[in-house]
């Protein structure tokens, strides 16, 4: 829509044939004539080159064919957000298209549509819209001032994902005009932060802001804002509202960045969240898929948020988590798909409450990269924890674990009343600590425990790896031997008795070993003897004698009765006489 | 005028109706103390407020006092799940009268429920239900929720049905019918209840929306990441499909605004009543605001098997009717344009001799969900009513193990003992026979 190419085109976002792109380059590209657009796409796939052209650069792009040059007039540089609500909205008056009515047929038969006047007449009175939806609707800019404001007031939720806006000052004209705005989603645009101006106005009724895959990346923030003076100042103004973002700044915590130029990026950050006026009423923040990195601790912004979502964010690790540890009022946080494997609070020993996470009530932790059982004993630390959703991760994968890993996981985490979304009944905690008590009881045997609280000394390593431990032992009872007892499979080596025999009265035999099924009847025995010995069986006479009671010889008088009958156990000897 | 008398039987009728009530006061704003919202009367201009008053009336009865109290009867035959609702959040927006229960329950036995103890129950609920219906001003007819498989939910509810027949012959009647499915059933006679109570109920019912508990339960596993759904789960998701189906009644629409609508646009013959319903898009309440569902996604997502709440395939079958009913931030532009652009109305069949096709409505009113629930809240929705003969499979299933216990005569000595004969069992099984054949007849060509 604009042909006149000037310097402010840079930066615009624009989409072509439906594919969307930036604007780097306007201006001449000899040998052609004619004045050019060098465009970006948003597809890496979709150019034709990185930005140069026989030999010189005009611009660059990330990718070698993430770029091509295009006639200014093939391209929609979009359209203002009113001019957008019409076309969607308003009834349209123009008496070509909406009379010659095109039937859709479903099976052969025609589509009846019923009441669609009258929506579009109620849809057309534009001052009583409170729920708008914009996606994909090219909305480049707010248009003439005020007009939205004038037209459309009562807006309470708008969705302007996947749209032209390129720039944050674009999103706060169109967001400050309406009074009620709630809820704001602006995902999936590709967002510019300009340096210096300060915000005209706050939006002080939005509690839901959205910015998934806005796709800021640190070296791109750092490219668009023109290197590193004002490499942070893209989120100043967002930083009003959303602040941790999309910084991929370098922070005074110990992470671990790869930042090009962090010395002057920090002083940016603090200016940063100290400009930040925070959006009072914000409530709910969803980040998923920027590759966001947190690189510094919310002071006096996100003060009243509620649920974080910061799911699909590879490079975020534990190690961050904790600069978002004193938001007060957080309760829910997502982390599904950032490739988290493990979870410390070290403020807090075993046994002890974290003063991390203060409110947090709902975890959502799947699809990452969670393997150990640890993990589950540090979240047992969380003062207000209350639901957790754990799937798909390395330890919970296999369906035949499931069922045990659930039980674990509910004995290791003592105020948890919802576990993957199913509540926690009284009778499947009892279920499951009593599992737990009895599964590691022989290791705390061997650690040290001891029924006996006087007796009781449990090693370091056992009360870190189970520290609810001594509280089942208190509210269940310290297992008892019998419970620990494994129980040996059911085999046949099992259940053989390792036998000696011995002949008291040929003193040059050797003595033998046999194993023999305690369940054997002693004329069998007999029958086995006298192969062995070439004696007939009537000639035997058997008795045994046991290491237990020793000089007691025993008569296996009866043929009929077998050797356990007797009471024959392993390691005894059997006496043979002929 | 117009109101609607909501009856819930049995648990899972009860169960679905706490939800349900719920959802309704969240989307009219009523607080759990009857109380219209404030936020809903405020300063905002919005010609869309008288439409507001007027939809209380059909589901909500304005008392004096300014209190709103469901237009609802809540009957059970033993006092555990009526006195969770007794003491639950919503006590206060229900009257005690309201709320009906009886001391010895069904045992999911049919005839309990029918004849001995259910018959000592049934004046008591009968006289309440006068009193609601004369609070009305031009009672349209009543919604029932009930359950196949339980005792109470399968043979109080014939019984009451024979009698509001009785009562009131001109109004219509509705069900919201819990189809029993063996992962979260507890009772082996299940089949035997189904089919005794689908033979004794389907001259009384205008139409029954059926809902598979297994379809249900697939969805909450699937696509909500719950590992073990549990009735309140699968209760939360069957409650959105139930407001959608009312949501025309009770806010302004332009479809099947009354109850007798369903019946003319929904029903062919009077036996052939069961439509199949799906509904679209269904999100994690952990996955909100990650994809974006615009009319066209979830105009093709309603015509995919894992959306729909009753487990039969469509295609195999012909369609008598169908009913789409969007809901929220639809615009009719987008819905013409999704409908032509969908590529499965192309495997969609109907029947030779019906002159009508789809019949599509938008209700802007956005869909809600209940907060603290699994369902992330969606711009917007939609709701497909379908009549399809591919249902029949529903009833085949049933009717399969109906036979495998019936030809052993397993577990019939429970029903023999309350007074029941065996020739209704066989009378019952005939009827279905006779119902599976009727559809195949229907879906005939010429």
């Amino acid at each position: 829509m604009s042909d006149t190419l000037t310097a402010d085109v840079i930066g615009r976002r624009v989409e072509v044939n439906g594919e969307h792109a930036t604007v780097r380059f306007a201006g001449v590209v000899p040998p052609v004539a004619g004045p050019w657009l060098g465009v970006e796409w948003d597809n890496p796939e979709r150019g034709k080159h990185d930005g140069s052209h026989e030999g010189t650069v005009y611009f660059k792009c990330r990718h070698p064919t993430g770029g091509s040059f295009i006639r200014p007039n093939k391209v929609n540089f979009g359209t203002d957000f009113l001019t957008a609500i019409k076309n969607r909205y308003v009834l349209e008056d123009g008496p070509e298209e909406d009379r010659k009515e095109q039937i859709v047929t479903i099976g052969n038969k025609p589509v009846e549509t019923i009441g669609f006047d009258s929506i579009m007449k109620q849809q057309s009175q534009l001052s009583k819209l409170q729920e708008v939806s914009l996606r994909n609707c090219a909305v480049s800019c707010a248009g003439e001032k005020g007009g939205v404001a004038e037209a459309c007031p009562n807006i309470r939720k708008v969705d302007l994902s996947k749209n032209l806006l390129s720039s944050w000052d674009e999103v706060i004209h169109i967001a400050d005009q309406l009074r009620h705005l709630e809820v704001l989603n602006v995902s999936e645009n590709k967002l510019k932060f300009p340096s210096g101006s300060v915000l005209t106005g706050t939006l002080s009724a939005l509690k839901v802001l959205v910015l998934n895959q806005t796709g800021i990346t640190w070296a791109e923030a750092h490219a668009q804002c023109g290197g590193s003076r004002h490499g942070l100042d893209m989120q100043k103004d967002a930083s009003k509202f959303v602040d941790l973002c999309v910084l991929q700044k370098c922070s005074t915590s110990n992470c671990i960045i790869s930042a090009k130029d962090h010395t002057s990026m920090w002083m940016n950050v603090a200016k940063v969240l100290r400009c930040a006026a925070g959006c009072p009423g914000l409530e709910e923040l969803y980040l998923e898929s920027n590759n966001i990195f947190i690189s510094e601790r919310p002071t006096d912004v996100l003060q009243t948020v509620k649920l974080l979502d910061l799911s699909s964010n590879q490079l975020i690790d534990e190690n961050q988590l904790y600069l978002i540890a004193h938001l007060p009022r957080l309760e829910q946080l997502i982390l599904s798909d950032t490739g988290i494997s493990s979870l410390h609070f070290p403020d807090a020993g075993i046994g002890c409450k974290t003063s991390m996470f203060p409110s947090l009530k709902y975890l959502v932790v799947n699809d990452n990269q969670i393997s150990q059982w640890s993990f589950f004993n540090e979240l047992e630390k969380l003062p207000s924890l209350q639901a957790l959703s754990c799937l798909r991760n390395p330890l919970t994968k296999e369906d035949k674990e499931a069922e045990t890993a659930r039980l674990l996981i509910i004995a290791s985490i003592g105020q948890l009343k919802t576990l993957n979304k199913c509540e926690i009944l009284p009778e499947e905690r009892r279920r499951a600590e009593l599992d737990y008590r009895k599964a590691f009881g022989n290791e705390w045997k061997q650690a040290g425990g001891h029924k006996d609280p006087e007796k009781n000394r449990l090693s370091e390593e056992f009360l870190t790896a189970h520290p609810r431990y001594q509280f089942l032992c208190l509210k269940y009872g310290a297992p008892e031997d019998w419970e620990l007892k494994t129980q040996q499979p059911l085999m046949l080596k099992n259940q053989l008795l390792t036998l000696k025999i011995k002949y008291p009265h040929q003193l040059d035999q050797k003595v033998l070993e046999k194993q023999l099924p305690g369940s054997m009847t002693i004329q069998k025995v007999k029958g086995l003897l006298s192969r062995l010995l070439k004696v007939p069986v009537s000639d035997l006479l058997l008795s045994y004698e046991s290491p237990k009671k020793p000089g007691r010889e025993i008569e296996l008088e009866n043929d009929l009765k077998s050797l356990q009958f007797y009471s024959v156990e392993n390691g005894d000897c059997l006496l043979v006489r002929w | 005028m117009r109101e609607c008398l909501s009856i819930h039987i049995g648990q899972a009728g009860i169960q679905i109706g706490d939800a349900c009530w719920e959802l309704y006061c969240l989307e009219h704003g009523i607080q759990p103390n009857s109380v219209v919202l404030d936020r809903q009367q405020d300063q905002l201009e919005n010609a869309k407020m008288e439409h507001t008053n007027a939809s209380f009336d059909t589901f909500f009865c304005e008392t004096r006092a300014g209190k709103h109290v469901p237009r609802a009867l809540f009957v059970d035959l033993e006092p555990t799940v009526i006195d969770g609702i007794r003491t639950g959040q919503h006590r206060s927006l229900f009257h005690p009268e309201q709320l009906l229960s009886g001391k010895e329950d069904a045992a999911n036995n049919y005839a309990r429920g029918r004849y001995s103890v259910g018959s000592e129950v049934i004046d008591l609920v009968l006289e309440r239900t006068r009193k609601l219906a004369e609070q009305c001003g031009g009672l349209q007819g009543f919604l029932i929720f009930r359950s196949f498989g339980g005792g109470t939910g399968s043979g109080f509810t014939s019984l009451l049905m024979e009698r509001l027949t009785g009562e009131y012959s001109r109004k219509t009647k509705l069900e919201f019918s819990v189809y029993p499915a063996p992962r979260i059933s507890t009772a082996v006679v299940e089949p035997y209840n189904s089919v005794l109570t689908t033979h004794s109920t389907t001259e009384h019912t205008d139409c029954t929306f059926m809902v598979d508990n297994e379809a249900v339960y697939d969805i909450c596993h699937r696509k909500l990441g719950v590992e073990c759904p549990s009735h309140a789960s699968i209760n939360r998701l069957v409650v959105q499909v139930v407001s959608s189906i009312t949501a025309s009644l009770r806010f302004e629409g332009p479809l099947n605004v009354d109850l007798i609508e369903f019946q003319t646009n929904l029903v062919p013959y009077p036996r052939i009543h069961f439509p199949m319903t799906a509904f679209a898009p269904i999100v994690s309440a952990d996955k909100a605001y990650h994809e974006q569902f615009s009319v066209s996604d979830i105009t093709t997502a309603c015509f995919e098997s894992s959306n729909q709440l009753v487990k039969c395939n469509p295609r195999l079958g012909k369609y008598m009717a169908c009913c789409l009913l969007y809901r929220g931030d639809v615009v009719p532009k987008e819905v013409n344009a999704a409908i032509a652009a969908t590529k499965s109305r192309h495997s969609v069949q109907f029947v030779d001799w019906c002159p009508t096709g789809f019949k599509v409505g938008i209700n802007n009113w956005p869909p809600m969900v209940m907060p603290g629930g699994d369902l992330a809240k969606v711009h917007r929705s939609i709701c497909m009513l379908s009549n399809t003969t591919a249902i029949v499979e529903a009833w085949a299933r049933l009717d399969h193990k109906f036979d495998l216990m019936y030809a052993k005569r397993a577990f019939l000595h429970w029903y023999l003992r309350e007074g029941m004969e065996e020739a209704e069992f066989l009378e019952a099984r005939e009827d279905l026979a006779a119902l599976e054949r009727d559809y195949e007849e229907v879906g005939q060509s010429f």
